[in-house]
């Protein structure tokens, strides 16, 4: 587009003047509508970047959008560095332990060396008497309980009764230097009766002498059961007499974040009894609350700060005990304490992915239908129970999509045992049944002589469905992702026929984007996000907004959403995320949700804002809202963009009786799901999707696996900031790599954790990293911030099953025990040539392909598919739609009325029980209200 | 100290005595440009005393253990890990910090080009990046990519995946040999187009005024 002027009617030479000086409209030179009038100085709208179904020239192959009538071409979509990168790449990023108050202490936690042991008595006069020492403290200071989750709160500042795993806290100090406050932690008496531990999760289902917590009534027998999970759906009569089937027993180590920060808080109460607490925090909300619990101290008397995160990964999102002994121990000293964990104590505090006992069966039918899923997953949940309880459904309702299935089964139990506690981590309880799923429809793709992609791309939800379990999809880019690591990997003539060692597998994933249900209020009546924004006469913006960035960009993600609706340049909005004082109440960065919700808080608070000012630039001009554009600062009339007003001019107008403008925003997640308890588990406003192609060297003699190139298409709906999605989807690559090739948090035979350090948890180095081509695809969600879904968790989840089929591929042997360390791998493979009788593994034969008939009937399927998931994508068709279409149900009529048998439960039956998998053991189990005792 | 068999009791434990903390003694070096002087004891980590007396607290602590590179400084030119090295082995040397790799306020091009190319997510590792990187760009400005994944290998990044930090240190080197402009803020702020001032707003035609 060129800046020249040019000449609205053909003829005309020069602009006409009139007497007063003005220039008369339609007959004057002025550049092209759209760049600001007569004031050049104005950059031209952006046109490549404002959608075509609103006049520009921005692709909309989803169709249009809610949101694109505000965008103005300013900053979505565009790629932005991260509007905080400047401070940390001049190091003046405050992470948690860069807060420096005067005066202040240093805070020592004394932990237990015991994994399981009853405290009966703790001394701590030698403590006290130690100079230097200021202030103690122990469990008996701060006996409330808190939990992150309302309906499992397990924990304590420090030990009251019991040390739960060797690292849990037992007491702390606060000292005036470090030294001192090591001393100090030697000097505590304490009187320990060591309790008999558990470790193996498989022992955690039987009844226990001592259960590691116990939750009275509803506890189950004397097991160490946390929770329990029976889920059934569908016609589980189609599971009989199957054409192939498929059914794996994986093993899963626990792993963990590796944040490069470690854990550190400052706390301090100020003169007037508030607490300040400062932590680098992925939920400051849960922090909030919890402290207000453990100290007795009302909400609004804390002010949590978050400081910058260092790397959170669902890692940072629980309210951690340490932050509770910072503030016991300020209190009691009335000096800043600031204490600091060492690499080691991360991983005692762990919160990292759950190592699992998983297994899946399944099958498909003559047509290459999946008639069903059988998923039974153990998890580990370690000494408390965390999001063990969210965990234990995620495992199995998130593998109800992309895929139509017959029917689906899942029992899960997530059991206590005497290590430091699972969490959440960076695909939260999905990761480790995708991979087990994904690997399974490789394999019955192998029986069914099919393409992998083929059998995929036929058995596909499409857009504006329901899974299974009565999760609504929105918008769905699966098949589009598939296609595109299809064409750019030349899968197809790479699939099955590479030389022995070298593989290509392929994954997908489906993950939630943000959590249907705020865990802690009724979602009637609160909203899930709130965005402030405040624009004072200076025209700067600034948006308050509780939204935690920890490196993923989403306070980049605000300030864009703003910055587009406004038309102003992204310098102008100043986004304030820190403080729970000033920020409205947001849950957090976790279940994808912060940029999807916030963005879209941040969007209606922006829409208000910029209402205002074309109210005032209508008072101005004359013109109404509707017939005026924003652009650069300016405000002008569509038609002749020479009558306009500067945004200032138009903010001070808005301003005059009223002073600073004003606005809230808020989301909250539309009423979604089914009635089935456990239905609002997995429950999300949008899903993303992803697949990845992985190609892999195996070395045969070694047992060394390297991954060399990754295809990683992700569906996130819109990319607000292409830069930071890619960024996103290769560091999922590098976190899902470490899970499946070297990460594992190694417990010793006496359950003693035995790699907290970096040295031997082995994160990907540089080195170990395959080159990623990052492939976004974008679906337009109607439900998202202009079109846009997570998309910083549901990436990982491909790449793992990408990896191990792709070793599938190179050496023909399944391997279904992570992480496939060259131990492991080559273990398999003498296994294999033992079983096959060979000698050298240079012998081993790759699997070969050979198309057999159901391959076309497949490829026929998917290609009539694509049709339909376009038209649906477009809302061009808008028939009801459900999983079972494919089974031939009427999607308009009750399932249950059309088959004899259909199921949805939320528990077994009795002639069930003895046939359920490892964790559906626990269902032999009754609660202790049921067994006549209360305890 | 013992380790009991269930069912058994344990009781207190050794009491264990920190070597007593020898004299602060003056250290000096010079920081970013700076000479600094500071009581430091003989047995000081150069981390803790940057981080606790000099008060550069870019630089990071991330592991104590030279395992993750987030403390790396520059010393007399070198990237060193300042978690393993001894205040009292680089007294009197030249150490350069994150802090230092600025001019005043004008970026260097490695800290642009980290921003503009992704290659800082949380940020936690980046001061280590950062100074490596200048390092091997002091050295050698047109590094291939191996070379630089070779320079950078002892540093961890949990967020970018790597990728997007090679490309990052690329896109310097280039700046560094003059084949390319550092990047300019896609918008300048500071030149409004529309100033405050007293200038009247362009009214429609006919506006009675």
């Amino acid at each position: 587009m060129t800046m020249g002027a040019y000449k609205q009617q053909p003829g005309t030479s020069s602009s006409e003047i009139r007497k007063d000086g003005k220039r008369v409209a339609g007959k004057q030179s002025f550049p092209p509508p759209g760049s600001g009038g007569s004031k050049p100085s104005m950059r031209p709208r952006d046109l490549d970047f404002i959608p075509e179904t609103v006049g520009g020239r921005e692709p909309k192959p989803a169709g249009d959008h809610i949101h694109d009538r505000a965008r103005t071409g300013t900053s979505v979509g565009k790629a932005m560095p991260l509007v905080d990168s400047n401070a940390k790449v001049t190091g003046q990023a405050w992470y948690g332990d860069d807060v420096r108050l005067p005066g202040e202490l240093i805070g020592k936690i004394l932990r237990s060396p015991h994994h399981y042991a009853r405290i009966k008595s703790i001394d701590t006069s030698k403590v006290e008497a130690l100079p230097g020492v200021v202030a103690v403290a122990t469990g008996q200071d701060a006996p409330n309980r808190f939990g992150v989750l309302p309906v499992t709160k397990d924990e304590h500042a420090m030990a009251v009764e019991k040390v739960r795993h060797v690292g849990d806290l037992v007491a702390c100090v606060a000292a005036v230097d470090e030294a001192t406050a090591i001393e100090a932690l030697s000097l505590f008496d304490i009187e320990w009766e060591i309790l008999e531990p558990v470790f193996d999760p498989k022992e955690g289902l039987e009844d226990q002498d001592e259960p590691i917590h116990w939750r009275g009534k509803y506890h189950l027998a004397r097991t160490n059961v946390q929770k329990r999970v029976f889920q059934e759906f569908g016609d589980r009569s189609l599971v009989n007499n199957p054409r192939a089937a498929s059914h794996g027993s994986w093993t899963m180590s626990g792993v963990h974040h590796g944040f490069t920060e470690p854990h550190a808080v400052v706390a301090h109460w100020d003169p007037n009894g508030r607490l300040q607490l400062y932590t680098p925090q992925q939920v400051p909300h849960y922090t909030h609350r919890a402290l207000s619990t453990v100290l007795d101290v009302p909400m609004h008397q804390i002010n949590v700060i978050r400081t910058f995160v260092g790397g959170g990964f669902g890692g940072k999102s629980d309210p951690f005990p340490h932050e509770m002994c910072a503030a016991i121990l300020a209190r009691s000293s009335g000096k800043p304490v600031r204490i600091t964990f060492d690499r080691e104590e991360v991983y005692w505090i762990n919160r990292g992915r759950h190592p699992s006992h998983i297994d899946v069966k399944m099958t498909a039918d003559d047509d290459g239908r999946i008639s069903s899923f059988d998923i039974d997953a153990l998890i580990d949940g370690g000494g408390f129970a965390s999001f063990g309880h969210v965990t234990s459904y995620y495992n199995g309702v998130l593998a109800t999509a992309p895929y139509e299935l017959g029917s689906f089964h899942y029992t899960g139990a997530r059991v206590w045992t005497n290590k430091p506690a699972s969490g959440a981590m960076r695909g939260h309880g999905a990761v480790n049944t995708r991979c087990a799923v994904e690997v399974g429809l490789d394999e019955m793709a192998e029986s069914m002589q099919v393409d992998p992609i083929d059998l995929r791309l036929a058995n596909l939800l499409p857009p504006h469905s329901r899974t299974i379990s009565g999760f609504r999809i929105t918008s769905n880019g699966m098949r589009e992702a598939l296609e595109r690591v299809r064409e750019g990997s030349n899968w197809d003539e790479k699939f099955r026929q590479l030389p022995l060692g070298k593989g290509i597998g392929i994954g997908c994933g489906f993950f939630i984007s943000g959590s249907g249900l705020p865990i802690h209020w009724d979602p009637k009546n609160f909203p899930h996000a709130t965005v402030h924004i405040q624009v004072d006469m200076d025209g700067g913006v600034t948006v308050h907004t509780g939204a935690a960035d920890i490196g993923q960009g989403s306070t980049t993600a605000v300030a864009q959403v703003v910055s587009e609706v406004l038309a102003l340049p992204i310098e102008m909005i100043h986004v304030r995320s820190h403080e729970s004082d000033t920020s409205p109440v947001d849950l957090g960065s976790y279940s994808s949700r912060v940029t999807f919700m916030n963005a879209n808080a941040a969007i209606r608070a922006a829409i208000d804002i910029r209402d205002q000012l074309l109210n005032a630039a209508w008072q101005m001009l004359g013109y109404h809202p509707n017939v005026l554009v924003l652009n650069d600062r300016r405000i002008y009339y569509k038609h002749d963009p020479s009558i306009g007003v500067s945004y200032l001019q138009a903010l001070h107008k808005a301003q005059e009786d009223k002073g600073a403008l004003i606005a809230r925003g808020a989301y909250r997640s539309p009423p979604m799901g089914g009635v089935h308890k456990g239905a609002a588990a997995g429950l999300a406003p949008a899903y993303s999707f992803s697949a990845y192609v992985a190609e892999v060297d195996v070395d045969v003699e070694t047992g060394l696996i390297s991954c060399t190139n990754v295809w990683a298409a992700h569906d996130c709906g819109k990319a607000l900031n292409p830069l930071a999605v890619k960024g996103q989807i290769i560091g999922s690559c590098h976190m899902g790599l470490g899970q499946v090739l070297s990460e594992k948090m190694v417990y010793g035979r006496t359950g003693h954790l035995q790699n907290a350090n970096l040295l031997e948890y082995k994160i990907p180095s540089v080195h170990e990293m395959p080159h990623v081509e990052a492939i976004i695809v974008e679906s337009s969600d109607p439900e998202g911030p202009f079109g846009a879904k997570e998309a910083g968790e549901g990436p990982l989840l491909p790449i793992l099953p990408a990896v191990v089929n792709a070793v599938y591929d190179a050496i023909g042997i399944r391997l279904r025990d992570l992480p496939l360390t060259p131990d492991v791998v080559f273990r398999g493979i003498e296994k294999h040539l033992k079983k096959e009788g060979l000698e050298d593994p240079l012998e081993l034969r790759s699997p070969r392909l050979e198309h057999g008939p159901l391959q076309a009937t497949l490829k026929a399927r998917g290609e009539a598919h694509r049709e339909r998931d376009r038209l649906r994508q477009r809302s061009e068709d808008t028939s009801a739609y459900v999983n079972g279409v494919l089974f031939g149900f009427d999607p308009d009529r009750p399932l249950a009325d059309q088959v004899e048998g259909w199921r949805e439960a939320d528990e077994p039956l009795p002639e069930q029980l003895a046939e359920l998998g490892f964790a559906g053991r626990a269902w032999l189990k009754k609660e202790q209200r049921h067994m006549g005792g209360d305890a | 100290m013992a380790y009991g068999a269930p069912g058994t009791t344990v009781v207190g434990k050794e009491h264990v005595t920190m070597i007593p903390a020898p004299k602060g003694q003056a250290w000096t070096a010079r920081v970013n440009g700076t000479p600094v002087e500071v009581l430091a004891p003989s047995n000081a980590v150069l981390l803790d005393v940057l981080r606790d007396k000099v008060g550069t607290l870019g630089v990071k602590r991330g592991c104590d253990l030279g395992t993750c590179g987030c403390c790396t400084v520059m010393i007399d030119g070198v990237p060193k890990l300042s978690c393993l090295t001894l205040a009292g082995q680089v007294e009197g040397s030249e150490i350069i910090t994150v802090e230092g790799l600025s001019n005043g306020a004008h970026l260097a091009p490695i800290q642009t080009c980290f921003a503009t190319h992704g290659g800082s997510q949380c940020g936690f590792c980046t001061p280590g990046f950062l100074v490596t990187s200048q390092a091997l760009l002091n050295e050698n400005d047109a590094p291939t990519r191996d070379e630089i994944a070779t320079a950078i290998e002892g540093n961890l990044c949990r967020c970018t995946g790597y990728q997007q930090i090679i490309d990052s240190i690329e896109a310097a080197a280039a700046i560094h040999r003059g084949d390319a402009e550092a990047a300019q803020p896609a918008s300048s702020p500071h030149a409004d187009p529309h100033p405050s001032g007293p200038e009247e707003p362009t009214m429609p035609p006919g506006h009675a005024k």
